[in-house]
């Protein structure tokens, strides 16, 4: 008895110092594949029960992170009951070049400004929320939780090339609202520096 | 012998942009597009934009952390099933 509860208690200090840990990040994550608090709420507490229940199976020294995120995925996937989502394919470096054209144009009439002058929090946490699955979890899993384009694949079950063409396709899409967030705050300005109103 | 690096247009470079912010191309690549923004006035505004866009993206770290309550009730429901924390 007293050894099994020293393998508990061992148990719970590795999910403690290598799963909870995470708890922000995982939340993050529930958050924006469900787009409601009460409902990531949900996800969070299935994710730790399922992480906890099966913690034998976890690797020590393996990423606990990517595991915890790919255990969220399908929790919500489950709950959503859906299967994986269609994968669509790409070019990502064509979206990349889309990009930069997005890139000029904002340049061009000074919107790209608004990254170096203003708080960007609230408008890219909206233009976040505001994009599509799959193209949601490949920015949150990129961008903000800083994982590789390899790690978001095997989260996602889908290909690298896949990954790549939706986190392109989404941060373009992000761009444009945040070009068009600058023109409605009145943010642009004119060629002698003042503030217009376009 | 030293690698040589490649000369990229800018074409080659900006589709591979994001992929250079990210760190995501392997050496040889890497430094191609690093040359290329070195010398090239059009394509360097770009990856300036490029990287500033993702920095403030990546505040959202900052932004949203877990609410109490919903860690309260993580706690809670793992205690239930067993867990102990010292």
């Amino acid at each position: 008895m007293a050894e099994r509860g020293e393998d508990l208690k061992s148990k719970d200090e590795s999910f403690a110092r290598d799963a909870l840990r995470w708890m922000d990040d995982v939340y993050r994550f529930a958050l924006s594949l469900t787009r409601d608090p009460s409902d990531a709420q949900d996800i969070v507490q299935e994710t730790y029960l399922r992480a906890y229940r099966s913690w034998h199976t976890f690797q020590p020294g393996s990423d606990g992170r990517r595991w915890l995120f790919t255990i969220c995925r399908n929790v919500f996937l489950r709950s959503r009951q859906q299967g994986r989502l269609e994968v669509e394919v790409s070019d990502g470096d064509a979206e990349a070049i889309a990009a930069a054209r997005e890139h000029k144009a904002m340049i061009d009439d000074g919107s790209d400004r608004l990254l170096a002058s203003v708080d960007l929090g609230p408008a890219l946490d909206r233009a976040l929320a505001n994009l599509d699955e799959p193209f949601r979890s490949a920015v949150q899993l990129v961008d903000v939780e800083d994982q590789s384009y390899e790690a978001a694949a095997e989260i996602l079950g889908v290909p690298i090339g896949t990954v790549r063409s939706r986190l392109f396709r989404a941060r373009r899409q992000m761009q444009q609202v945040l070009a068009v967030h600058a023109k409605d705050a009145g943010l642009l300005t004119d060629s002698s520096g003042r503030h217009s109103h376009a | 012998m030293p690698d040589e690096i490649r000369s990229i247009d800018c074409r080659t470079a900006v589709s591979k942009l994001w992929d250079y912010l990210d760190q995501e191309l392997d050496d040889a690549r890497m430094r191609e597009v690093q040359k290329h923004l070195e010398n090239c006035s059009a394509c360097l505004p770009h990856a300036d934009f490029g990287q500033r866009f993702l920095h403030a993206l990546n505040g959202a770290r900052q932004r949203h952390l877990t609410p109490p309550a919903v860690r309260s009730q993580v706690m809670a429901a793992l205690a239930a099933d067993g867990f102990k924390q010292d």
